[in-house]
């Protein structure tokens, strides 16, 4: 029982980072526009789709797909707040929330994404990419990771200490934890708000790619894959849906919950977890585990 | 416009009941089918809109109180032997009564909250109905069997056409009530601002609740509306992409307004059958007209068609 409970937790730890890193990209978003991306499930599963059409067919190393996709779904993302999210906002109602038009919008988008890719025939049949690394499983005492699972958790982590170094190290990522601190107060010390609108929306969309490469030769890739977007809710319900560390923390703790439903439960325990977890945290605990306390937004 | 509304706000009523009554003579069965599918449609907008339009708070169970009036429905007539005439209040009333269990938490929820609460709850509930498959059938769904209405056997769609054109006549007469009551007018004051709406006495937390349980009432008395002309029921009909399309048509028709609520069922709850049915070849495009809609709609029209080209607000 104890080596079930262990392997349980460590591929529960492997899943979970890569729950961390598209919760990461929802937070992203969150904070900086003040919108829930009902289309981050789709990007994830755009750049999956990306990942293959560039590894597959277009015979480019698997290091260089990571950029591949990222760079196209940054601009992806950036061009919709730029095109779409920027009307939307110009032209606010008074009297009616500003949120709705948005969260529409992007569940108008996640429409508009899973349409386009139904319309490569390719879609049709179930794919799936290539492991970045294949050999022998690898044993720590009785539990058994493959290498793949080594490489998800260090891409994750790599992506992880990067979005770290650029929000706190750099002049840019300082900018952008202005603009999402306080918009009026960033326009005023001359920070392009827009402009930085625009790169949180393509830095999220870009996360999102790269979780989408790790999950493909895990996941089966279909197009509507995208609904593995509950899980990131999930996890950054857990972690407060304002705070970076901690819906890696939640993303992590989500994949060990998951796994030990099924375990201790039933199998199909696991995909109902999700929606407990969010439930109970918002009736408990609605500032998350990790949040400060609930304070009414500024304007 | 205090106090009950004009009598001139009753009179397409009229025509509604008269189309009820003449339609299931004149028209082929397909455009009845399509007519009962928009009354359903229409009473869960309805539904919907007083809470989101009216009284602004984001909720995404709408959906599962449509599928437990559905379910409710059924299985009130075919486990507890209670007649059609009451199974559908009943499970109306169950259907209310979850949502008022729902919302005394989830209106303690600011707006992100509330939405991804209340979209948890939609999923988990499809979940429930997939998961308790000895009472609900399981993925593989619930035959309905035919309603009888004190003796009239409702079941195929001219049938049922009259009866949900008095449905939701009921329906429209009590919003319009509703809207223009001492209520409605708290809903209005609670969306334009909270605080100003406790200030001047009115009790934020009971209204929101109470309005919760109305709109779960409308969702469940639709989904009654949907075992009445359909012939089976299964957890798909009550997953993520119907919360949207009803949300769509309220958003898209117009927040806050009846007529606005109706055009938006009539303009998208017309799409995907007309898709699957006249434009076979263009099925494969379904999906990104109907996002390109979405988008479309909120970038030019963020009052919605009824807002945009009549010009007024949600005001009782």
């Amino acid at each position: 029982m104890l080596q079930q409970v262990l392997q349980a937790t460590a591929s529960g730890v492997v899943t979970g980072c890569v729950y961390a890193l598209i919760a990461l990209s929802l937070v992203i978003v969150y904070k900086s526009t003040d919108v829930i991306n009902f289309a981050g499930g789709e990007v994830v599963m755009i750049g999956g789709y990306l990942g293959i059409l560039g590894l597959l067919y277009l015979g480019l190393p698997y290091a260089a797909i990571f950029l591949f996709s990222a760079a196209l779904t940054f601009l992806l993302g950036a061009l919709f707040d730029r095109v779409v999210l920027n009307k939307v906002l110009g032209r606010a109602v008074p009297g009616q929330s500003i949120l709705v038009a948005m969260v529409i919008a992007t569940v108008g988008l996640s429409y508009v994404m899973k349409g386009s890719v139904r319309l490569f025939p390719y879609t049709e049949e179930v794919r799936r990419l290539p492991p970045l690394f294949t050999g022998e499983p690898i044993f720590i005492g009785q539990v058994v990771l493959q290498l793949q699972d080594f490489a998800i958790v260090g891409i994750a982590v790599l992506v992880m200490l990067a979005l770290w170094a650029f929000f706190s190290l750099t002049i840019m990522g300082k900018a952008l934890r202005a603009t999402s601190q306080n918009p009026r107060a960033a326009a005023l010390v001359g920070i392009p708000v827009r402009r930085m609108r625009m790169t949180m929306w393509g830095l999220a969309s870009a996360v999102s790619a790269v979780a989408g490469i790790l999950l493909a030769p895990k996941l089966l890739m279909t197009p509507d894959m995208g609904v593995i977007v509950i899980l990131a809710f999930a996890a950054a319900i857990i972690g407060g849906f304002n705070s970076l560390p901690g819906c890696i923390v939640g993303g992590i703790l989500l994949g060990v919950i998951q796994n030990f439903a099924g375990l201790f439960f039933t199998s199909s325990a696991i995909s109902v977890a999700p929606f407990l977890v969010i439930m109970l945290i918002l009736t408990l605990r609605p500032q998350g585990l990790f949040g400060g306390r609930v304070v009414a937004k500024k304007v | 416009m205090y106090g009950s509304p004009s009598w001139r706000r009753f009179a397409p009523l009229l025509i509604l009941l008269a189309l009820g009554a003449v339609l299931p003579q004149l028209v082929p069965q397909y455009f009845l089918y399509l007519g009962n599918v928009l009354m359903m449609y229409a009473v869960l907008a309805i539904g919907l809109d007083l809470l989101l339009g009216w009284a602004g708070q984001f909720a995404f169970a709408h959906i599962a109180f449509f599928g437990v009036g559905a379910y409710a429905t059924v299985i009130f007539q075919t486990r507890l032997g209670i007649p059609f005439a009451a199974a559908m209040p009943l499970a109306a009333l169950l259907a209310s009564l979850i949502g008022m269990l729902i919302a005394i938490p989830a209106t303690r929820l600011r707006a992100v909250y509330l939405a991804l609460a209340t979209f948890a709850f939609a999923e988990g509930a499809q979940w429930v109905f997939n998961a308790w498959d000895h009472v609900t059938g399981g993925a593989d769904g619930l035959r309905i069997p035919t309603p009888n209405l004190f003796g009239y056997p409702l079941g195929t769609d001219p049938r049922a056409f009259p009866v949900m054109a008095v449905v939701l006549a009921l329906v429209i007469v009590a919003t319009l009530y509703l809207t223009t009551s001492k209520f409605g007018r708290s809903l209005c004051a609670i969306r334009d601002s909270e605080h100003a709406a406790a200030a001047s006495g009115i009790d934020v937390r009971r209204t929101k609740v109470v309005v919760f349980a109305i709109s779960a009432a409308y969702a469940g008395i639709a989904g009654g509306m949907f075992t009445m002309f359909q012939s089976f029921v299964n957890p798909e009909t009550f997953g993520f992409a119907q919360i949207v399309l009803v949300l769509s048509m309220i958003v898209v028709g117009g927040l806050g307004t009846l007529p606005g609520t109706l055009i938006g069922v009539v303009l998208l709850g017309l799409m995907p059958d007309i898709m699957r049915t006249a434009m076979r070849s263009l099925l494969v495009y379904t999906e990104l007209v109907y996002g390109g809609i979405l988008i479309l709609a909120m970038m030019y029209m963020p009052r919605g068609i009824w807002g945009t080209f009549v010009r007024r607000r949600a005001q009782p």
